[in-house]
């Protein structure tokens, strides 16, 4: 008899439970449209700002610069200096050559491309996508053999990584990496390449090359020389004539929005602070040899 | 180069689901049979991998293989870099599937049927072999075979602690990403029809396991 009183109840309470539920859903889903429409919204207001006629109303300019993995610690120094004097910001896309290369030919929003190969550039301007006149060489890079601090090794010739003692070494992505090509044609004008094929470990960029031997899951990194500068650890130049020149080459992207801002930055970089910086990061600069 | 790609993956997800199945069967059974205080963190630990992006599982495993890390230190090995390590980031991925369907299909079993076993003198891994096993068999099978898709079709945790050195570590999902990074679309299309139709056989053994489908 008891449960006879309490069913009504149960289930009246479960009702209103269900109503609950769904009051509750409603208004939750009525919610979700007004913060979805909002968003979208303010998402055509950050593209209305993004205008370069409306750049002047005080709201600073952002340029896109997609760069060579090698040129990370060269921009890290070198943004904010820009930044302070021109207003301008910057955002820095960083990636293998080969990698940025294919984006840009996708379509990609990019004001400036920072190539760590004169053939990426050349292969862009094939396609009509740079600002023609825009494209000049302002470095070239080297090659090293680093290994950090802790290693035992002592690496200083390219035959050294023949040794047992090393089992493991990183390169760059050598089919889209002009880090990587330099690195597997030294090897191949060594005639080592096949021999420490089993030892390779590609990264995807030099970055992540040096990255594996930073941490130490690498013996030895075949990486730029503008990464280990000021990083520690020790490192051998390889050889240039086993490998082609890395001459790096930059260019403006035709569908730049923002050109003006775009040639400011070209001419921070190849200008008196620029090139001091890429020369304390190991670039030969063109006008020195 | 894609055969050998073929090769590894199937090396890599046959010993993980081996793992997996092993491990997550254990887990289910604590789980769905065992009281113990912490039950709840140790579920969410579990399934953690679940949730977490691939980098962060990526970057556990690089810290606890990798140089440095008390694997290293323990056993003066580190797997970094080599297929062992393309194992374990398919088997932390897939071990969630594996635990959740294990709990289910171990709760499913009335526990009438053990204690009736138990009083007929059965030890408890008698017990677990001869009658939980048996009939929890279904569920288990299926979270076998979605563990192994999903061990298969790892990525993003295999990519950061194996590399992608073709010919060691380089999977069929690593394939595909080479495969599109250099526009070789041609055998990205072959592969990836190939991934896409072991992940519908998959399913559909899986939906074919479903009892309640099966009258």
């Amino acid at each position: 008899m008891i449960l006879e009183r309490m069913a009504p109840r149960a289930t009246r309470a479960r009702d209103d439970a269900g109503h609950v539920g769904l009051r509750l859903m409603l208004v939750l889903a009525l919610l979700g449209v007004l913060a979805t429409s909002f968003f979208v919204a303010s998402c055509g207001d950050t593209a209305a700002t993004d205008d370069p006629n409306s750049a002047t109303n005080g709201d600073p300019v952002e340029i896109v610069i997609s760069a060579a993995a090698d040129l990370s610690p060269v921009l890290e120094k070198l943004a904010p200096l820009f930044e302070q004097e021109s207003g301008v910001i910057l955002k820095t896309n960083l990636g293998s050559t080969g990698q940025l290369m294919e984006q840009i030919a996708a379509g990609a929003k990019v004001d400036v491309f920072l190539a760590a190969s004169t053939s990426a550039i050349d292969q862009l301007e094939e396609k009509d996508l740079l600002v023609p006149g825009s494209s000049r060489i302002y470095g070239r890079g080297r090659l090293v053999m680093w290994t950090r601090e802790e290693s035992p090794l002592s690496v200083r010739t390219l035959e050294d990584l023949v040794g047992s003692d090393v089992s493991r070494i990183s390169i760059a992505n050598p089919d889209h990496a002009p880090y990587g090509k330099a690195a597997r044609e030294a090897l191949e004008s060594a005639g080592l390449w096949d021999q420490l094929q089993s030892k390779i470990v590609p990264g995807e960029n030099v970055r992540q090359a040096f990255q594996f031997a930073d941490t130490g899951n690498v013996d030895v990194g075949l990486v730029a020389l503008s990464l280990v500068v000021k990083a520690g650890g020790t490192y051998a130049l390889v050889p240039q004539e086993l490998h082609k020149p890395i001459d790096q080459a930059l260019a403006i992207i035709a569908s730049s929005t923002h050109q003006s801002e775009a040639e400011q930055f070209v001419a921070f970089l190849t200008g008196d602070v620029g090139r001091e910086i890429l020369q304390e990061y190991g670039f030969v600069l063109p006008e020195e040899e | 180069m894609g055969w050998q790609a073929f090769l590894i993956s199937i090396q890599v997800t046959v010993v993980a689901t081996v793992m997996v199945v092993i491990v997550g069967t254990a887990a289910g059974l604590l789980l769905a049979r065992v009281r113990f205080p912490g039950i709840h963190v140790f579920e969410a630990v579990l399934m953690l991998p679940l949730v977490l992006p691939p980098s962060v599982v990526g970057y556990y495993l690089l810290r606890f293989f990798g140089a440095g890390g008390p694997i290293e230190g323990l056993f003066g090995v580190n797997i970094v870099f080599t297929w062992v390590a393309a194992v374990f980031a398919s088997a932390i991925v897939a071990l969630p599937l594996m635990v959740q369907a294990a709990r289910t299909a171990i709760r499913g079993v009335d526990p009438v049927l053990e204690n009736a076993a138990r009083t007929l003198g059965d030890s408890e891994p008698a017990v677990f072999f001869r009658v939980t096993l048996p009939l929890a068999r279904r569920g288990l099978i299926a979270g076998t075979v979605l563990s192994a898709a999903r061990a298969l079709g790892e990525f993003g945790a295999t990519l950061m602690v194996a590399g992608n050195i073709p010919g060691s570590t380089q999977t069929l999902p690593l394939f595909v990403y080479d495969a599109v990074q250099n526009q070789d679309y041609g055998v990205a299309n072959l592969v990836v029809a190939l991934l896409t139709g072991m992940g519908l056989v998959s399913f559909i053994i899986i939906g074919r396991l479903d009892p309640a489908r099966n009258k």
